[in-house]
């Protein structure tokens, strides 16, 4: 089952857990931080593009008003300093006061004396050269006020001085407010844009986890499942290429399984009739021998000494129909495996001990077992991997003459147990390994074939199989993997 | 130069008439800074017979030309009427003084003295009408009732006393025989009987010279007074005796320069100035 992460992504995985990916590297993440980029860039710069205008225009505004009041006031006074009418200029200085933005005004005569101002206390004084210092923006920093000074003339001769302050406050304010209306349009730009990129992110990420999901359920095996076509962008294209795959898909899976089955079934059908002619073969010989010697025996051509050898080769060729037969039934009637953990160590040990007390007289065959500490505890079906050890140990003795050495180790491979049978015999022909565990196929004369072909299925069984090392004149080793249970 | 108090306003008032009733009195009492307050500066304080502007216009010639010579700063000055006018002068706010004869007399006790005046033509009043007024001659007897006549100011001497004191001893009761208008200055008076606002307007001749050539066409002067001393320039009885000849010497040399000559014609004087003296005045008014 997947699941998807409220910001991450997970995508399950048949078998494990679920692969996540951390949220930045999402398509719905990224697709969104773009988004919210772009907003963010193209409106700072709108904004900061309308604001500068917004500046320039309102400190051009700014600077044509206080240059037209300042006119005006100059003119305005013009009489009222040439007969130093004190209260008309105090009614001049009153309505420039009224105007937005005036911090001060004063009206000096042609000697610099203030006439008109609106600081009472500077009445009289001399008028402040401070003011030629900002008339024109931008302004000295931390100066709030734009001062302008202009000449009352009469006929080209000066007869007075005004003086204006107008200050930024307001305009700065505005200014102010320009900036914070112009950063709550970014974030609201920001806001408004990731909240579209993420409805059409999860619009599209959505329909790519019903792709990753369907994708899994095909991993385990539903090759039934469609995805639902709901629209005909990028895609909806893909969903219907993918179930187009899936189907296609189905249909090999299908003909793939019905060519299993029928080669199967061949093989299955080859190997009976393979197995019949083998039988057939196997049992025609004692068979013949059998029936010639009842002939003989029915006759009275056979007298004393002769009767006797052919009722011998009657018993003997018996006796092997009989052994073929077992030996068959013992390969067609194994068991299902039951792996238990077990002790290899004292089952190899045991059949050494068998092996030493069976040998015949006159054979001189020293037997090792080799078994670490770390390599002594498996998982198997004691009596067969015992059948097992025991025809390996059997067809090692039978490939050495009279003399020779028999080794049993077992062997640690990670969480496996290598168990190895080791002779000095004559070795085993190449082209013998590869059928050497096929049923009937056998390379003494005596033999059945069925011993190899039981042991092969009993490791079936175990999920393990032989390993064959051998070379001609030296010895063979033939081994094995069970799983470790230490 | 005499001493002058600093400047004194503790606060203005927010209502513009009461306000600018107020400043006016205290600026009365008080004056504006004068030389004394500013060494440097000369003040030429001019009798407000015209408009502020057009008072300049003749008068910023004449106070560059003493600027030169002095070797300081003339600054111009005139004042809001001859009463305000006269507040400053008897508290010593100027330190060169134009005016009319009636006022000087006044000037002379507040420590003036008059060093030249106008000369060349004799200082008359004159009455004006209108071109096609039907007044032909001031006749007691043919006048109409109750015209209106108008004058700059009570205290113009030439516009208003003399033609007043002319008229009553023509035997006519100006107040009773006309409506009697002040309009503020001689430009104002004679703008008004221009554009019809009274019948009759008392003036003199400089102001009468000064109007633009239209209007001066469509009036006509129907009376003139008998002569009195001219308009004299007195200073302040402290100024060293270096400057007030210097003044006097510029005065009485205007003609004889291209410049001075532009100057005189921009005041409307072009007989210039000779040097005077207290006595000539002394008497005036009485």
């Amino acid at each position: 089952m997947s699941i998807v992460a409220p910001l991450g992504l997970a995508v399950p995985l048949m078998g494990s857990a679920p692969l996540r990916t951390a949220l930045f590297q999402t398509l719905r993440f990224r697709l969104i931080l773009s988004v919210a980029l772009v907003h963010v860039v193209l409106m700072g710069i709108f904004a900061a593009a309308a604001v500068h205008e917004q500046s320039d225009r309102i400190e051009l505004e700014l600077l044509n008003r206080s240059r037209a009041l300042i006119s005006m006031t100059a003119v305005a006074s013009t009489n009222t300093v040439l007969t130093e009418d004190l209260g008309a200029l105090a009614e001049i200085i009153q309505k420039v006061e009224r105007q937005p933005d005036v911090a001060y005004c004063e009206i000096a005569d042609s000697r610099g004396y203030i006439l008109g101002t609106t600081l009472p206390d500077r009445l009289g004084k001399r008028l402040s050269p401070r003011i030629d210092q900002s008339d024109s923006f931008p302004l000295a920093p931390g100066d709030p006020t734009l001062d302008l000074r202009e000449a009352i003339q009469v006929e080209g001769q000066t007869v007075g001085t005004v003086t204006l302050g107008l200050s930024t406050a307001r305009m700065d304010s505005a200014m102010r407010k320009t900036w914070l209306d112009g950063s709550l349009f970014i974030l609201l730009a920001l806001v408004v844009g990731s909240f579209a990129a993420w409805l059409l992110s999860l619009a599209t990420t959505r329909k790519l986890h019903d792709m990753v999901e369907a994708t899994a359920r095909i991993g385990k095996g539903d090759l039934d499942i469609q995805l639902p076509i709901t629209s005909r962008d990028e895609v909806g294209m893909l969903a219907i290429a993918f179930n187009n795959m899936v189907t296609s898909l189905k249909q090999a899976s299908e003909e793939a399984l019905r060519e299993h089955r029928q080669r199967t079934q061949a093989e299955r059908l080859a190997c009976v009739g393979e197995m019949s002619a083998s039988i057939a073969h196997e049992i025609r010989n004692p068979l013949s021998a059998v029936i010639n010697s009842v002939n003989l025996l029915s006759g009275d051509t056979l007298q004393g000494e002769d009767r006797s050898q052919v009722i011998g080769i009657l018993n003997n060729e018996s006796h092997r129909l009989n052994r073929i037969l077992s030996d068959f039934l013992d390969f067609a009637k194994i068991r299902e495996s039951q792996p238990a953990q077990g002790n290899l160590a004292a089952l190899i040990e045991e059949i050494a001990s068998m092996l030493r007390q069976d040998l015949p007289p006159g054979k001189n065959i020293r037997v090792a077992v080799t078994c670490p500490s770390d390599a002594c505890l498996a998982v198997f079906d004691h009596d067969q991997i015992r059948q097992v050890v025991w025809n390996l140990a059997l067809n090692a003795v039978q490939a050495m003459g009279d003399d020779g050495l028999l080794s049993f180790r077992t062997v640690r491979r990670g969480d496996k147990i290598l168990v190895t049978v080791a002779d000095t015999g004559c070795g085993i022909q190449p082209d013998f390994i590869k059928d050497m565990t096929k049923p009937f196929v056998t390379g003494r004369r005596d033999g059945t074939g069925l011993g190899l072909a039981i042991v092969q299925r009993i490791l079936v069984q175990h999920r393990s199989q032989l390993s064959v090392s051998s070379e001609l004149g030296v010895g063979s080793e033939i081994s094995f993997e069970l799983d470790s249970s230490g | 130069m005499g001493k002058c108090s600093p400047l004194l306003f503790a606060s203005r008032e927010r209502a513009g008439a009461a306000v600018r009733s107020a400043l006016v009195a205290l600026f009365m009492a008080f004056g504006t800074p004068s030389a004394s307050a500013d060494q440097g500066v000369y003040r030429l304080g001019v009798l407000p017979l015209q408009s502020p502007n057009k008072l300049a216009v003749m008068f910023l010639p004449l106070a560059e030309a003493l600027s030169e010579r002095l070797g300081r700063p003339v600054q111009f000055v005139t004042a809001p009427s001859f009463s305000a006018f006269m507040a400053r002068v008897s508290a010593r706010n100027y330190d060169i003084l134009y005016l009319n004869p009636l006022l000087c007399s006044r000037a002379l006790e507040h420590g003036y003295h008059v060093v030249a005046k106008v000369g060349g033509e004799p200082f008359t009043g004159i009455l004006v009408v209108r071109r096609d007024s039907p007044l032909k001659d001031l006749d007691p007897a043919q006048l109409p009732p109750r015209l209106r006549i108008g004058f700059p100011d009570p205290g113009a001497y030439a516009a208003t006393v003399m033609t007043r004191r002319y008229l009553s001893q023509l035997g006519i009761d100006v107040d009773r025989r006309f409506q009697v208008k002040y309009f503020g200055s001689q430009d104002s008076a004679l703008m008004a009987l221009y554009s019809g606002l009274v019948d009759v307007a008392g003036t003199w001749k400089p102001s009468l010279r000064s109007m633009p050539k239209n209007v001066r066409n469509d009036l006509r002067v129907i009376a003139e007074t008998p002569p009195e001393p001219q308009m004299p320039i007195a200073v302040r009885n402290d100024m060293p005796p270096a400057d007030a000849d210097a003044i006097v010497a510029v005065l009485t040399e205007l003609g004889q320069t291209p410049r001075g000559q532009a100057i005189l014609g921009g005041m409307a004087l072009p007989q210039g100035f000779v040097a005077a003296n207290d006595r000539e005045y002394e008497k005036v008014g009485e």
